[in-house]
């Protein structure tokens, strides 16, 4: 009897504790607008066009607390500002999409003006998508695409070709047109991969067929870097006449680097793919890896902002070509799908420039 | 009478729950929204279904961790006979539900009859289950489901209970995890079954003396396990709307959450079905109160860890004042 007031008590401290943790995130960005929401309403900064209740604008990474979508988090936040809107950015803690869809599930009952969303799973997510448009939000998928039914738009970071021909261009000019390669990657349902896999299949017979894939089935890393590690030791071993590696995922690259850098076939064996600059810096600078690919996560947030911002005031036109999106001028669009750009090939000479 | 009820850990769990709700339902906006809640309620379905056998399980100090790989097992097996076999969905459904049992069989026969422990067993067949799902699918996202099987989870009933618009929303997995959970507490204590669990739990060797075929009653009841996680694999299908192997990862832990927090210990001996039903409502509810009042996911986490090691505590306080029998 005594003791059914513990949890009870316990559960308090947990509510009361949480009430304050609430407002934090948004007080820690956008410093002022809290009060402003109270107190300066009729004088909200971009009286231009911005109807007079801010919108609220959802955005999903894939998962949380990697250096990627930290980086788009930054973006979006910048872009938030710029347009005074109101940004909630959360995710869920691993790359899982059943997670996505039960946080999309609360999104929907909070009625969020836009919900952007980079799926784990283009179908899985597709349900609780089509019911948040069915509600009346606006939905935008970013960074990896939804079903096309289930999203008004999509915000990518670059064609699936401009990745997959800058990274068979960088094995090609490095390793020659005859190399042999092995492809390492997240999941084998991930879908941005699949599609970067199946656009370098593609490049490889028009442009460069005598190059070799020594493994039709690529390498699996499930987004985890000390596998990579593992299974990158394991190819090094397996393929003695390896001229070249690709790992696609942004845990995979520094996962296989870090193999490459035990091996001694560090010289022999280029790698490349797709990462992020911050966790590449040491071995860019050790010259591990020479180049890789990425677009700029910090613009790919803040285009997302911007396109999930003009599709909720319904000012997105789909016949339109280009978009323009604050400091990134005019972006490209067809087919409901808004393009950040080309992607940007990372080495010693510029990764001093980014922090992501 | 009425004293020994409220010193009940299910009396504490209830009030427990009644608080959380009550806190949630005042503080934060929008919360309380009984269509919204119940919506919410279809992601809680499949782990409570699975949560009752789990249950019984757990009361004979044993353990079921191939769960999720079984409903993601038997997810695959509607997936591809559907899709790429041509079966109809309902007799595919059937073949799911079929190979659950049996992935559930092969758990008890080997850890009563081989005398494995289950912990060991199930361990392996997590793994084993996952690995066959995944070469079955050729770990492919099997979809196109029709619009009848996606009802299992989209599908509203109880009309009496209809929301401003006239129409139901109370889901229809909801509303058959309370059914299971039903048949559930009627097994446990009002049956022989639950008698010879709890028996088997508190003493397993008193058990074999007292005549009770442990090794049958252990196999039925991993059996019955695999059975639900069959039945539950098409509501977790038709919820996504697409087969994976990767999916319900993670699903054990959560539906053993449930139990624990439930007043089920761990160790043995007393199951309470109604506990598990409070522990997963209040599992639920504080996860979905905590995203709603803007509480970042990672965060969320750690509440809910913090609510099982709290539970898991206080059960073991509650037992020792009843002299370690309870």
């Amino acid at each position: 009897m005594k003791f059914a007031w513990i949890p009870s008590l316990l559960f308090l401290v947990a509510l009361t504790s949480c009430g304050p943790t609430e407002p934090a995130p948004l007080a820690s960005d956008t410093p002022a607008a809290p009060v402003a929401d109270e107190t300066a309403e009729p004088v909200a900064e971009p009286a231009v066009d911005a109807p007079a209740e801010s919108l609220t604008i959802g955005v999903m990474p894939k998962l949380v607390g990697i250096d990627f979508f930290n980086a788009t988090e930054r973006g979006a936040r910048e872009a938030a500002k710029e347009l005074g809107v109101e940004l909630v950015y959360d995710g869920p803690v691993t790359n899982d999409v059943q997670q996505q869809v039960q946080m999309v599930e609360t999104w929907l009952s909070k009625d969020y003006d836009a919900i952007a969303v980079a799926p784990n799973d283009p179908d899985a997510i597709a349900p609780v998508l089509e019911d948040a448009r069915a509600k009346g939000s606006a939905v935008i998928a970013w960074d990896a695409d939804a079903a096309a039914s289930a999203r008004d738009y999509f915000v990518s970071q670059c064609s699936p070709e401009s990745v997959a021909h800058a990274l068979m261009d960088l094995v090609a000019k490095n390793c020659g047109e005859d190399a042999k390669y092995i492809i390492l990657t997240g999941s084998l349902t991930a879908a941005n991969q699949n599609i970067w896999m199946g656009e370098m299949e593609k490049y490889r017979q028009a442009k460069y067929p005598a190059m070799t894939n020594l493994s039709e089935t690529p390498k699996v890393s499930e987004e985890d870097q000390a596998l990579a590690t593992q299974v990158t030791t394991d190819i090094l071993k397996a393929y003695p006449e390896l001229d070249a590696i690709f790992a696609i995922t942004t845990v995979a690259l520094p996962g296989a680097a870090e193999a490459l850098k035990n091996s001694d076939r560090r010289e022999q064996v280029y790698l490349t793919g797709v990462s992020t600059p911050n966790v590449m810096r040491e071995y860019i600078e050790q010259g591990v890896v020479k180049e890789f690919v990425l677009w700029d996560a910090v613009d790919l947030g803040y285009l997302t902002v911007h396109v999930a911002a003009a599709a909720a005031k319904g000012q997105m036109d789909p016949a339109q070509a280009t978009f323009t999106a604050g400091r990134l001028g005019a972006v490209g669009v067809a087919n409901n799908v808004v393009t950040l750009g080309a992607p940007i090939v990372f080495s010693k000479e510029n990764i001093g420039k980014y922090d992501f | 009478m009425i004293k020994r009820m409220l010193a009940t850990r299910e009396f504490a769990l209830f009030v427990l729950l009644i608080l959380v709700f009550s806190g949630f339902s005042l503080f934060v906006d929008g919360f309380l929204d009984w269509p919204d809640l119940f919506r919410q309620s279809r992601y809680w379905a499949v782990m409570g279904m699975i949560a009752v056998p789990m249950t019984f399980i757990i009361t004979t100090a044993g353990i079921d961790l191939s769960v999720g790989s079984i409903v993601a097992l038997a997810g695959v097996v509607v997936g591809l006979l559907y899709g790429d076999a041509g079966w109809s969905i309902w007799s595919a459904s059937a073949a799911a539900i079929f190979v659950g049992a049996l992935a559930g069989a092969f758990n008890g026969g080997i850890s009563s009859y081989l005398r494995v422990p289950p912990l060991v067993v199930t361990l392996a067949t997590m793994a084993l289950f996952r690995g066959l799902a995944m070469g079955l699918s050729r770990a492919r996202s099997l979809g196109g489901l029709p619009q009848g099987f996606r009802w299992l989870s989209n599908g509203n009933v109880l009309g009496f209970l209809a929301d401003a618009n006239g129409q139901p929303y109370v889901p229809f997995s909801f509303a058959m995890m309370l059914l299971i959970f039903g048949a559930g507490w009627v097994l446990m204590r009002k049956s022989w079954v639950g008698r010879f669990t709890e028996c088997v739990g508190e003493n397993e060797t008193a058990a074999v003396f007292a005549a009770i075929d442990v090794r049958w009653l252990k196999a039925l009841l991993y059996t019955a396990s695999g059975l639900a996680c069959g039945v539950g694999a098409l509501f977790h299908t038709a919820l996504y709307a697409t087969a994976k192997a990767d999916t319900a990862v993670g699903l054990e832990l959560e539906a053993i959450a449930c139990v624990v927090v439930g007043g089920t210990r761990i160790s043995g001996g007393r199951g309470s079905v109604t506990g598990t039903l409070l522990g997963l409502l209040i599992i639920g509810v504080l996860r979905h109160g905590l995203l709603m009042a803007g509480i970042r996911q990672q965060y969320v986490v750690i509440y809910v860890g913090i609510l099982v090691i709290v539970a898991a505590v206080l059960n073991e306080r509650i037992a020792l004042r009843k002299g370690g029998v309870a």
